[in-house]
């Protein structure tokens, strides 16, 4: 209700008014003003006009200025307000010019659980548009210890932002040296289909690089691999197979693999989805290359 | 407003301004910028109601000066009326009858004739009374007003079923309030399951986007991989056809350095020998060391002769020019005497003739030719001395080399 309230009100007032005042509460002593204001700045956040006033009066710094706060409730609005923010593009752009990046990987080694959800998500929308600032301010040590965590949402986002970290060659190769690639496998196996699709979404993207082939081949990810082919998550299988392929470059991957083409090819017949069946026959073909 | 007071020379004054309405009074004093901009509309005032005119009489009205300090004219005017007054008074007191002195000894005394005497005392009664304010209480809130009641009381009692009826009226209000409700949650679950789809198509979207992201970027490492490996192997090729070129060179040339080197031995052993360094050896001593001495020894015989030869002819040079010498004189004696045999011959001609000198001319080429001929003449035995010299050195010369081969 308060959501349609607000949509329908900020479409009639001019939000100059109430960005700018909003602006100036953010700053006032009592924990109450604050919890409330960035409680609207998130719905604001969540309409294409308060995205575009976000950007236009540059609550962004002052916001994040509220992730040293005392107080719970406000770092979690503010946090869920940023990441509402930067889910678009240009937001994220945003975020990334007012150089909040270092400051949320350093967030997300000491924040509360609940929180490190949204600034895994702020994180990831972020790598979207530039990855090099994560790379730099050492995101993917605490990606890796991330990957640890009890909670499994956490677990399946910080394998989420270490797919999209590897994107870049230096994300690929620093993977491989901070070691990430044996806690993925072992997520391999998790319970939760949400984990085993990113963490294998992570395992695809660091194998592309040679060392990435040959440390994933170490960590025994074939099996592992093999097991998810039957999963039934698409997004699962998808992934798995693209893992496959790019292991499969590798001799010692053909060699194994060779053993489980049957398996994927029936994978081309007859999987539901049409990305799962074009991956699996990429995969046979590149499996039953001969040089 | 007021007019320019017009400066006059002369001690009068004059002033005059246009009659003007008098402003309002105004209760707040005007910000001194705005007093300049005293527009002629200014709001006036309506005099019956002004507070500065007077009314009513004039002549018993305390005024205040115009000025709150009291001038110091006026003051010290009053301070001396009130001293007038303090002395008027002690005038007036010592102006008063008053009761003839006691006699000696004795004193006035005030005595009370009242009907009821009065203690005289100095202490005055006291009563204590005391008062104490209570503390300050909260100003009790002022009671409603209730105005007075007028009118009248009238009562009216709607009975049941009178008005209208509940249940129908309801209906339409109901509908509406639990038809907007409806709408609103069903408008809500939809903006949700909207909410949902889209963030499942993002999801279905980002499956997508990253896997041809991770396609592309395993093609790419693909081509790079394939790339080099092709550098890589013709590299090698290259490096292959160099090898093999380079060896097929130096075949080559192996060849033809056998080939031109297989004429070498015979060319150089032809060309040594031509150039004579084989030799017999005994030839070569002969020829380089006999011959030598050989050619010495002929020359030097050679010389000999040659020098016997010069010498020879130096001894018959010494005797022809001596002969010569000899001959010279006695041709010179003869021709000395020829000439002076002539030149008396002249005497006598000239003393003759005088006239034929051609005849001297021609006798002198005579002379000359006479002279030339006893040279010739001279020559000739030098000559035929020489012929039989030469055959003498010939002969000499043949007995020698006889003589030397013998030697040897």
């Amino acid at each position: 209700m308060a959501n349609h309230q607000q949509e329908v009100d900020l479409t009639r007032i001019h939000y100059r008014c109430v960005v700018e005042s909003l602006k100036a509460l953010l700053t006032d002593p009592d924990g109450t003003v604050r919890h409330k204001t960035t409680e609207v700045l998130y719905i604001l956040a969540g309409h294409n006009i308060g995205r575009d006033a976000f950007l236009e009066y540059g609550i962004i710094l002052p916001l994040s200025n509220l992730f040293d706060d005392d107080s719970d409730i406000v770092r979690k609005n503010s946090h869920m307000a940023i990441e509402m923010c930067c889910e678009t593009p240009m937001g994220a752009g945003g975020v990334v010019e007012a150089g909040l990046i270092p400051k949320l990987v350093d967030k997300l080694k000491t924040e509360v659980d609940e929180i490190k959800e949204y600034i895994l998500d702020t994180l990831h929308y972020c790598m979207r548009v530039e990855q090099i600032q994560a790379l730099q301010s050492g995101a993917m040590e605490v990606f890796t210890d991330l990957l640890n965590h009890s909670m499994k949402i956490v677990r399946a986002k910080a394998a989420r932002d270490i797919m999209d970290l590897s994107v870049p060659l230096d994300g690929k190769n620093k993977a491989c040296e901070v070691e990430a690639l044996v806690p993925l496998v072992r997520l391999l196996k998790d319970d939760d289909a949400e984990v085993r699709c990113k963490s294998a979404g992570a395992l695809m993207t660091i194998t592309i690089t040679t060392q990435g082939k040959y440390e994933a081949i170490k960590a025994s990810a074939i099996s592992n691999l093999v097991v998810l082919v039957n999963d039934e998550n698409s997004e699962v299988r998808l992934n798995a197979l693209k893992a496959i392929t790019t292991l499969s470059e590798a001799p010692e991957g053909r060699a194994a693999l060779l053993k489980h083409v049957e398996l994927i090819q029936k994978r081309i017949l007859e999987d539901k989805s049409e990305a799962v069946q074009r991956a699996a026959e990429i995969a046979v073909k590149v499996i039953t290359w001969k040089p | 407003m007021t007019t320019v007071i017009p400066q006059q020379k002369s001690g009068t004054y004059t002033f005059a301004s246009q009659p003007r309405a008098v402003p309002q009074r105004k209760k707040y004093r005007q910000d001194p910028a705005l007093l300049q901009q005293n527009d002629p509309s200014a709001p006036y005032g309506n005099i019956m109601y002004d507070r500065r005119i007077v009314r009513g009489n004039t002549y018993a009205q305390h005024t205040l000066p115009a000025n709150a300090q009291p001038d110091p004219i006026e003051v010290q005017r009053q301070q001396e009326a009130r001293r007038r007054a303090v002395a008027r008074k002690r005038a007036k007191d010592q102006l008063r009858p008053r009761s003839p002195e006691p006699v000696e000894g004795r004193k006035h005394i005030d005595v009370q004739t009242e009907l009821y005497l009065e203690e005289l005392s100095d202490r005055v009664e006291e009563a204590d009374v005391q008062v104490q304010t209570d503390a300050f209480l909260d100003r009790p809130p002022t009671p409603l007003f209730v105005p007075a009641k007028t009118g009248k009381d009238i009562a009216t009692q709607i009975l049941e079923g009178e008005l209208f009826d509940f249940d129908i009226e309801v209906k339409p209000i109901l509908e509406v309030l639990v038809g907007k409700t409806v709408e609103q949650a069903l408008l809500e679950v939809m903006e949700e399951e909207e909410l949902a789809n889209l963030r499942s198509q993002q999801r279905a979207f980002e499956e997508l986007r990253n896997a041809e992201l991770v396609e592309t970027q395993r093609l790419e490492e693909q081509e790079r991989r394939h790339r080099e490996e092709k550098e890589r192997r013709m590299m090698q090729q290259r490096e292959v056809l160099k090898k093999e070129r380079e060896t097929a060179d130096k075949i080559a040339a192996r060849a033809f350095a056998q080939a031109y080197l297989a004429d070498l031995v015979p060319s150089v052993f032809g060309t040594l020998n031509d150039n004579g360094y084989f030799y017999d050896p005994v030839e070569r001593d002969v020829e380089t060391g006999f011959m030598p001495w050989l050619m010495d020894e002929v020359e030097k015989q050679l010389g000999k002769s040659i020098l016997s030869r010069t010498v020879l002819d130096s001894i018959i040079r010494d005797v022809v020019k001596e002969r010569m010498a000899a001959y010279f004189e006695l041709d010179h004696s003869v021709m000395d005497e020829e000439r002076a045999t002539e030149t008396a011959q002249a005497l006598v001609d000239q003393k003759l003739d005088g006239e034929t000198q051609p005849t001297t001319e021609s006798e002198k080429p005579a002379e000359e030719t006479e002279a030339a001929e006893p040279v010739i003449t001279t020559e000739e035995p030098e000559t035929a001395g020489g012929e039989e010299e030469p055959k003498e050195e010939a002969e000499e010369p043949a007995a020698e080399p006889p003589a030397e081969g013998e030697e040897e």
